[in-house]
């Protein structure tokens, strides 16, 4: 994946946590994780994974949904994905 | 004219998620008497109180597949992990013993959800007590005593009317007012649906009957900072559940006892301490001997929450049951449970560690009347057949 492609991925990721969250995103800083901000409690967690499953068009297991806790780790998972 | 009701579910609902949404069926109307998912997932069976009219039909079959789409669309498959396995444990009884208990006087029906217990029950579950209270004298966990009513706004504190509506039971009294109470005592009655009395006599609901034990010591904890910064605590207490037509014998009922080992501090000292404890009931069950396993589990939440809040909990391993098994049915009763709740109660209470952060907690419990229940399921009533350790402490 090249950098622009990088790049895009964690704007939208950016943009898709500030929707799923309701929350403005220049309160979405790009190392946010979860427990940090109160809308990113369990519930703001599982709203999340639901909107990257379909913004994303990827299937995101339950093995998985307590390792995608964080901004980096969303993009991380999201580059492999396109890497498959 | 019968007054069974078939419907074709409009989604299939996956084998993982069709004991969850027959539990949900007796909250969808008061004209069902019992519901049904078939193992497929494709049909729902409902027994009625009446034989439905097109309009009681439809409005029936508009709410079930609403609360169907609610919990079926976008879940996740839960990640089921057995912890431990002693489920193949032998165990000599495989009667029911619902019979025997009711014939012995040992269990007697007050009502649907209701029931008192006799010498025997409350001996096993003094002997069971005992041995609970033992894991949390060993580490050093301090002794509480908590009432049975919740303040409603306390509750309202950590989001429990959004996640459990459906098995809330509420507290109230007659207003403040010399004619209402009057009117009250002279013609107040009851019928076979409760009591008959004008719904304006009741004041607003200021409490509620306690779902849990543990929420009262996170509540005497809240916006403070947690004293030495961790705390074990125990107690026993009676807790409700309103369950609908899922109340059945003392498998589930509205009023319970639980004991509770309670956990309050930070990460690594809450998430060891509940695994410690998983540890050491290892040895106290197989005392008991009984046939359990030990799986990862998710709390009933209501529909609306059910998709999301389940599959967070499960992801993140937070609760596991200790599931005795029911030789009678070949099924298995949840009897204990080992919870983490992160820093949920922490933030929403405001309970603070000394570097300002929020406390995590955890609670292992245990359902008394179900410990009980499960044992004479699984070892019956002649004291001959039960393991040498129960038997010598209740003296037979």
């Amino acid at each position: 994946m090249n950098l622009i492609n990088k790049r895009n991925v964690k704007i939208r990721v950016l943009e898709l946590v500030s929707e799923a969250l309701q929350i403005p995103i220049s309160q979405v800083s790009e190392g946010l994780s979860l427990g940090d901000i109160p809308q990113w409690d369990s519930m703001g967690h599982m709203g999340i994974m639901l909107l990257l499953e379909e913004r994303f068009n990827v299937e995101i297991d339950t093995s998985i949904l307590n390792t995608l806790t964080s901004i980096p780790s969303i993009c991380a998972f999201l580059e492999k994905m396109e890497q498959i | 004219m019968t007054k069974k009701f078939q419907i074709k579910s409009a989604i299939i609902i996956p084998p993982y998620l069709v004991g969850d949404v027959q539990s949900k069926l007796g909250y969808i109307d008061e004209a069902i008497l019992q519901g049904k998912v078939a193992p497929a997932g494709d049909v729902i069976d409902l027994t009625l109180t009446s034989s439905p009219d097109d309009n009681l039909k439809s409005r029936i079959e508009e709410k079930v597949q609403r609360m169907v789409a609610s919990m079926v669309e976008g879940s996740f498959k839960p990640k089921i992990q057995v912890l431990e396995d002693c489920m193949t444990r032998p165990v000599p009884y495989t009667k029911d013993p619902n019979p025997e208990l009711m014939a012995r006087g040992e269990m007697s029906k007050e009502d649907v959800g209701i029931y008192s217990l006799g010498p025997l029950m409350s001996r096993l579950i003094d002997y069971f007590e005992s041995k609970f209270l033992l894991l949390a004298d060993s580490f050093g966990a301090r002794p509480y005593r908590f009432p049975t009513l919740l303040p409603a706004k306390l509750l309202g504190r950590i989001n429990y009317f959004r996640a459990f509506p459906h098995s809330l039971s509420f507290v109230t009294h007659l207003r403040e007012d010399l004619d209402i109470i009057d009117n009250f005592a002279h013609t107040a009655s009851c019928d076979d649906h409760g009591l008959n009395a004008p719904l304006d006599s009741f004041a607003p609901i200021p409490a509620l009957l306690s779902p849990a034990v543990c929420y009262h010591l996170y509540f005497s904890l809240a916006d403070k900072p947690l004293p030495d910064g961790k705390l074990a605590a125990t107690a026993v207490g009676h807790c409700y559940r309103y369950e609908s037509t899922n109340l059945i014998s003392l498998e589930r009922l509205w009023n319970f006892s639980l004991r509770e080992v309670i956990f309050v501090g930070s990460k690594d000292f809450v998430v060891e301490s509940r695994e410690a404890a998983r540890e050491r009931m290892k040895g106290v069950f197989e005392e008991f001997g009984m046939a359990y396993r030990v799986e990862s589990a998710t709390d009933p939440f209501f529909v609306g929450e059910f998709r999301k809040q389940a599959a967070f909990q499960s992801a993140f391993q937070l609760k596991f049951e200790i599931r005795a098994r029911l030789p009678f049915k070949e099924s298995t009763l949840a009897v204990g449970s080992y919870n983490y709740h992160q820093d949920f109660f922490g933030r929403n209470l405001n309970i603070s560690l000394p570097d300002g952060s929020p406390a995590h907690t955890a609670c292992v419990g245990f359902g008394l009347e179900r410990m009980a229940y499960a044992f004479l399921a699984q070892f019956g009533f002649d004291q001959k057949d039960w393991p040498e350790a129960v038997r010598n402490a209740l003296g037979g």
